[in-house]
């Protein structure tokens, strides 16, 4: 591959590896990026289609691209990021179409990195990872051809290549190309951990907003989580990095978000809303609520993926939330929002787990938990058939505590009714009668609502959650993988003496649960990483890190003050050490062995080879001290048809091999002319 | 207190300078505004590209500071320059690191203008490996005689990415003598001593003139193949010349060459002309001279004594006559040229 080539070829590649990041950021759609994508293939034979396109009507396209992109970023683009990125395209189109020196590809090259700028202000995805290290890799090697290439052009009247060019696009600048981007790469790695996140941007940046996910606004039909609850798209991730040692085992474990009290019939509300927007400390944590009985607390970092919702999850009971904002909304049933829907979302939460309930839970007043006031909002039914309250009676007949009513209830909702994601509605009753009465079959919003609704024809105040179940656990990470398609409704009935209780009569046994693959799960694991130590790296983690850093540290000095045997190493030492030796060993080697310079100097060029080859064929060979011209005048002088060839090819020799010349194309030609003739002459 | 100020300069001054080029400064532009943005978003994505930016021009320095490394540039001068006229220099280029090679070196040929000039030619040289070395020439012209001091050349080099120009100390300027100009000799200056200056002798030398033809011999000067007795012999055959002879003659340099330094100048490269051309016959030359006074000899030598002579002379302060200078040719018959400097 020639060095123009090579530019060329390196320079596409940057420049798809720019549209890629803007697709995968979202910033162009999958037909403007195939478009973009076949716009730039064309552009590789830009001389064939400036061949055949006048220059009128170029500037004329130029022209109209230029107004596009001018009405464009004024007044089309949905922000100026989209339109920004639109003209990013129109210039890098223009400048390859254009195309005509090293420069020109160069400035290609630079343009598919802003692309990356751009995307990177849009995207938190692990993929951005690879678009990167292709950049890296590939742009080492564009700057180093492009820079061996200049440097043989700048002021050619004033330079003269020794040697020549291609001399220098040998294996080992390739070698060495390919190690500057791993030494970049490492030293970037080491510097973005260094570099003191000292910023003050409150909010994260906007990103693209996923699925819009329905289900977690004020207001909520039956039914609504039915679309989503297919979906395996992973909206949470969920790392306890407190609590118990084995959190996969939690029982009950689930994502509350909001709560709602008010049931229409068809459609759940929060039918008095009182939020309270609490202002941050000083350490980003907002205090929620505060521990209540013996209940373990753990703590949960959790990564929200934009789902379009301001809801917040966690654990219930949620004590503290620690996260990026200013304020954050707490209403009085526990719901917690912060208004960045569209954010991507990290923070931590402290809850108490849910202690176990005692069994005549309701009859009477417990210790540390107040008779619940304003019960009757949690009371509140719509008009409704009497057959669902003859329906509640008639299953917790002679229960002995409203908690056991409340547990019978719920167990003759998972065992009698059947989980269902095919929602079709077959009469005109109301929803929650023809669930309960005809259709026997629904997803958990039915079994909520259903729960929900017979608690309160019982007296029970009772309240519908949404939120997630626990989801997957993913052990190569440590942390549950919550989709979309766990997305739930749940019941909580307060007990007098025991508080707020969840009830979950949603069998869910119909749903389709296969784990992932292992592959899957590790991919996922990466992505957590990528999220956890890059998307998320912030000063905190610094002065975690060099607070580890500084105990090692101590601790190794601890550790040489009682060391046993003074020339001992700690254990962590050992692979150093090695490591040292084998390095070491390879320098003393290396350094042992030869130069390999003038073997490389000396080389023979192969079209005297192939004309010492052919003389041979006559008998005639270079004496061991004899110069190439002494052997040209012999020649000349024995065979005098063969001299005249010779002194040509002998010149060229000369040049090419003491005078480090580059032979131009006729100089080639005329050599091998002069070679067809010498070996026609010998074969006769 | 200047020696002292002297001596930490030297002592002190960087090696090597680094400046940014053009791309080097788009290459900052773009880090610190990346940076400044990183910075008030906090995104983290950001940070990778600074950091990224970051690492390119740290493994720029560290790659170009290993292709300077360990370099030896050793002049190879020329053994005649004269005033006015091209001369080839060179320099051997040596890499004396173990294992690595040296890239992308570019060669700064500096003008009469000093290290603060443009440049008047490059040699550029993309790769050398480690424990080589290359012979780099090029044509330099000294517009005047005497004690002079070569521009230099410095070595520079933008590997690996063109962002940085790192550039050594100008090296090569060395002291040399130039001498006057020396030319073609018109026939009637050679009148004192016979015309052309030349007489043929019935022997084999190296004049211009037909001696014999004999067959080719390993080692012959290609350029004394006779083509046509090659042909029709069917064999190589050379031409033998014959011998010249010239009169031993002594250029007198007459006056002090102080009213018209163009006057003297012209003496002076007309004196280095003769004197070239006589020598280059076979003769023994002599010159004398106010201030001045080179007896007669000859070959390559005695030719350099003559010329460093000429190169040298001040007319500002001319030395004292030696007068025992000229006592081993006072008695050999000669031919006197004179030489007006004024």
């Amino acid at each position: 591959m020639t060095a123009t080539l090579a530019i060329r070829v390196a320079t596409y590649l940057l420049v798809y590896d720019g549209l890629l990041a803007l697709y995968l950021a979202g910033l162009l759609a999958t037909p403007a990026a195939l478009l973009a994508a076949g716009a730039v293939a064309a552009s590789w034979w830009n001389e064939w289609l400036r061949a055949r396109v006048s220059a009128g009507m170029g500037l004329a396209l130029i022209g109209a691209a230029v107004l596009a992109s001018a009405a464009d970023l004024l007044f089309l683009s949905n922000s100026l990021l989209d339109g920004l990125v639109r003209l990013l395209l129109v210039l890098l189109l223009y400048r390859l179409f254009t195309r005509r020196s090293l420069r020109d590809a160069r400035d290609a090259a630079f343009l598919s990195f802003f692309m990356l700028v751009a995307a990177s202000a849009v995207t938190f995805g692990v993929a951005f990872l690879f678009v990167f290290v292709v950049l890296l890799v590939v742009g080492t090697w564009m700057l180093v051809l492009y820079h061996i290439l200049s440097e043989s052009e700048r002021a050619p009247e004033r330079t003269r290549i020794v040697g020549g060019a291609r001399a220098a696009l040998a294996r080992p600048l390739l070698g060495l190309s390919l190690a500057a981007s791993v030494a970049t790469f490492l030293i970037a790695v080491g510097l973005f951990f260094i570099i003191p996140r000292v910023g003050q941007a409150a909010l994260p940046l906007r990103t693209r907003v996923g699925p819009m996910v329905s289900g977690f606004s004020d207001r909520v039909e039956l039914g609504a989580f039915g679309q989503i609850e297919a979906d395996p798209a992973v909206v949470m991730r969920v790392q306890i990095v407190e609590g118990p040692p084995e959190p996969e085992r939690l029982p009950n474990l689930r994502w509350r978000g909001i709560a709602f009290d008010h049931f229409s019939g068809w459609a759940w509300s929060v039918g008095r809303p009182s939020p309270m927007t609490l202002i941050r400390s000083l350490d980003s944590q907002f205090g929620i609520d505060i521990p209540r009985g013996g209940a373990p607390i753990v703590k949960q970092e959790i990564y929200l993926e934009p789902i379009g919702t301001e809801v917040l999850f966690g654990a219930s009971r949620v004590l503290q939330l620690g996260i990026r904002a200013d304020a954050v909304t707490v209403d009085d049933m526990g719901s917690i929002s912060v208004p960045v829907p569209t954010a991507r979302l990290q923070y931590t939460v402290h809850s108490q787990l849910e202690p176990i309930v005692p069994p005549d839970a309701g009859e009477a007043s417990g210790a540390g938990w107040a008779r619940l006031q304003g019960r009757e909002r949690f009371l509140q039914l719509p008009p409704l058939p009497e057959r669902i309250g003859g329906l509640a009676g008639e299953v917790t007949a002679g229960s002995r505590s409203p908690y056991e009513a409340a547990l019978r209830l719920t167990a003759f909702l998972s065992r009698e009714f059947r989980y269902t994601l095919l929602l079709q509605r077959t009469t005109r009753l109301e929803p929650l009668e023809e669930f309960l009465f005809v259709r026997r079959s629904g997803n958990c919003e039915y079994f909520a609502a259903s729960l929900a609704v017979m608690l309160r024809t019982l007296g029970i105040p009772a309240r519908v959650v949404s939120g997630f179940q626990r989801g997957e656990w993913n052990p190569y990470g440590r942390y549950f993988m919550v989709r979309l398609r766990d997305a739930h409704s749940w019941v909580e009935a307060h007990f007098d003496g025991a508080g707020w209780v969840t009830l979950d009569p949603s069998p869910r046994g119909e749903v389709d649960d296969t784990m992932p693959g292992p592959v899957s799960l590790y991919l996922d694991a990466l992505r957590m990483r990528w999220y956890r130590y890059v998307v998320n790296w912030s000063f905190r983690d610094q002065l975690m890190v060099a607070g580890k850093v500084h105990d090692r540290v101590s601790a190794w000095r601890q550790w040489r003050l009682e060391a046993p045997e003074p020339g001992s190493l700690p254990r962590p030492f050992l692979p150093a050490l090695v490591v040292l030796v084998g390095v070491v060993g390879l320098m003393l080697w290396t350094r042992a062995r030869p130069a390999r310079t003038a073997r490389v100097v000396a080389r023979m060029p192969g079209f005297y080879q192939r004309a010492l080859k052919a003389l041979a064929r006559l008998g005639l060979s270079p004496e061991p001290d004899e110069t190439a011209r002494e052997f040209s005048l012999r020649v000349a002088s024995v065979a005098p048809a063969c001299g005249a060839v010779l002194a040509g090819i002998t010149d060229a020799y000369e040049r090419c091999r003491f005078g480090a010349a580059t032979l131009t194309e006729p100089e080639v030609a005329e050599v091998a002319d002069c070679l067809a003739t010498l070996e026609r002459v010998a074969s006769r | 207190m200047r020696r002292l100020g002297g001596f930490l300069w030297r002592a002190l001054r960087p090696r090597r300078t680094i400046r940014p080029t053009r791309d080097g400064w788009w290459c900052l532009f773009a880090t610190f505004g990346l940076g400044f943005a990183a910075l008030n978003t906090g995104n983290n994505l950001l940070y990778v590209l600074v950091c990224m930016l970051l690492g390119l021009i740290l493994v720029s320095g560290v790659l170009s500071e290993q292709s300077m490394r360990g370099l030896r540039l050793t002049p190879v001068l020329p053994e005649d320059i004269h005033a006015g006229r091209p001369a080839i220099f060179g320099a051997t280029i040596e890499n004396r690191k173990r294992w690595l090679a040296s890239h992308s070196l570019t060669f700064e040929v500096l003008g009469a203008g000093g290290r603060r000039a443009a440049p008047e030619r490059y040699l550029y040289l993309p790769r050398l490996e480690a424990r080589a070395d290359r012979l780099l020439g090029w044509e330099q012209t000294l517009p005047a005689r005497g004690r002079q001091r070569l521009p230099g050349i410095r070595v520079t080099t933008r590997f690996p990415f063109g962002l940085f120009v790192k550039s050594s100390r100008v090296v090569l300027d060395s002291e040399v003598i130039v001498y006057p100009a020396a030319q073609p000799v018109a026939r009637d200056l050679l009148r004192p001593v016979g015309g052309a200056g030349a007489a043929p002798l019935r022997r084999r030398g190296r004049g211009d003139d037909l001696y014999n033809l004999r067959d080719y011999q390993s080692g012959d000067d290609p350029r004394l193949i006779h083509w046509r007795s090659s042909a029709r012999r069917q064999s190589l055959t050379v031409r033998e010349l014959e011998a010249e002879t010239t009169p031993d003659t002594r250029l007198v340099l007459e006056s002090m060459g102080r009213t018209d330094p163009r006057r003297l100048e012209a003496g002076l490269s007309q004196a280095a002309s003769l004197a070239v051309h006589l020598l280059g016959a076979g003769a023994a030359v002599g010159l004398a001279g106010p201030g001045i006074r080179v007896p007669l000899g000859r070959g390559r030598g005695h030719e350099r004594r003559i010329l460093t002579a000429l190169a040298l002379f001040d007319p500002a302060s001319p030395g004292a006559l030696d007068p025992g200078a000229g006592a081993a040719d006072r008695w050999t018959p000669v031919s006197e040229i004179r030489i007006g400097l004024d």
